[in-house]
């Protein structure tokens, strides 16, 4: 286990994070912002899989950044 | 080293068996909630369907709606259990005639299995022969009939859910109650601080880590209620008291729909996971102190 899983690192988040801490938002945003595209952004013709691309983007930013 | 060799051996046990009877169901059902399965269908094999019962949920009407009137539920019931408790737990800190009895009788309904706190309300609500109905008509003329009306089935399965587990509230506020020192009331009564400044700026901060810790249990229990509302009112009348416990109920077990019931579990447990991961970084997670 790594330094950064356990130390609190400051970021752009409000609150004091850890590297689990910052993971589990990002799966908590990816599974948000899947259903909402399911609900309102599929019907107009745009794939889930851009939705995928797009959360995986944020959760690499939010895990190195957060 | 060795402290933490024997702190995971003594925490092997726990670990072991929440792995086995969370973990695992958590992966099956996960699993199960991707594939389209009907074991009673004419074919009975689990057929992946990628993301297709989550497509399905978040257009289903009727979870929807039981979804909002499961909020309502919760709302009302974990607020009125903490005010109701909270005031129970006060009156139990003084001395009055016959306080041992009535904190053991007022702990009773917790014991209840919630299929049987179910049967009783649905006995005390029939109308005809339940003694609520007849008590209501008696002495108010009102008309009590859960099976008709929408409002009084949802607030009476609410007062049913206040009555059960309001002594759970009452329990742990008194214990924090019980643990607060004496020395921060006395100043303030030295200083001149009234009952209602002592308990906004004293008492409320004092006990928050056990009010949090009781929300956190009663908002995860009542987002999971089932069988009490089965029992009361089957859902009804209409959808009015379809809470998303019962709607997964009525959607795996009388339909075997197992693969679209596991995906709405697995919604509501993400829902359960947000609602109080939200509340603990409202109320206690330490705050960044520099800006990033």
């Amino acid at each position: 286990m790594s330094e950064d899983t356990k130390t609190p690192k400051p970021g752009f988040l409000p609150i004091e994070t850890n590297w689990f801490d910052r993971l589990f938002i990002s799966v908590v945003i990816w599974v948000a912002l899947s259903l909402f595209w399911f609900r309102f952004i599929e019907p107009l013709g745009l794939s889930i899989w851009i939705c995928c691309a797009i959360s995986a983007v944020l959760a690499a930013y939010i895990i190195r950044r957060g | 080293m060795h402290s933490k060799t024997l702190g995971w051996a003594l925490l092997a046990p726990t670990l072991i068996l929440l792995f086995f009877f969370g973990v695992v169901p958590f992966i099956y059902v996960l699993f199960v909630s991707f594939h389209q399965w009907n074991p009673f269908a004419v074919n009975p094999d689990m057929i992946f369907n990628w993301a297709e019962n989550y497509r399905r949920v978040v257009f289903d009407a009727q979870f929807l709606a039981s979804l909002g009137v499961t909020i309502a539920f919760v709302f009302f019931a974990v607020v009125s259990e903490l005010i109701i408790g909270y005031a129970l737990a006060q009156a139990f800190m003084r001395d009055f005639p016959g306080k041992a009895f009535f904190r053991t009788i007022h702990t009773l309904p917790l014991i209840m299995a919630p299929i049987i706190v179910g049967s009783i309300w649905k006995l005390m609500t029939t109308p005809s022969i339940g003694i609520l109905p007849n008590i209501l008509d008696d002495w108010f003329g009102y008309n009590l009939n859960i099976g008709q009306s929408a409002l009084q089935a949802f607030t009476v399965t609410v007062i049913m859910d206040i009555w059960h587990w309001t002594p759970l509230v009452t329990l742990s506020l008194i214990a924090a109650l019980v643990s607060l020192p004496p020395d921060p009331f006395e100043q303030a009564q030295i200083d001149g601080a009234n009952k209602r400044q002592i308990f906004w700026h004293i008492t409320l901060p004092m006990i928050r880590p056990a009010i949090i810790a009781t929300v956190f249990i009663r908002l995860m229990d009542a987002l999971r209620t089932v069988d009490e509302v089965l029992m009361l009112t089957g859902g009804g009348p209409g959808s009015a008291t379809r809470y998303v416990g019962v709607h997964i109920f009525k959607e795996v077990f009388p339909r075997t729909n197992y693969g679209y019931g596991s995906a709405i579990s697995v919604v509501v447990l993400y829902l359960t996971i947000v609602a109080c991961w939200l509340l603990y970084v409202s109320l206690i997670a330490p705050r960044n102190t520099r800006k990033g």
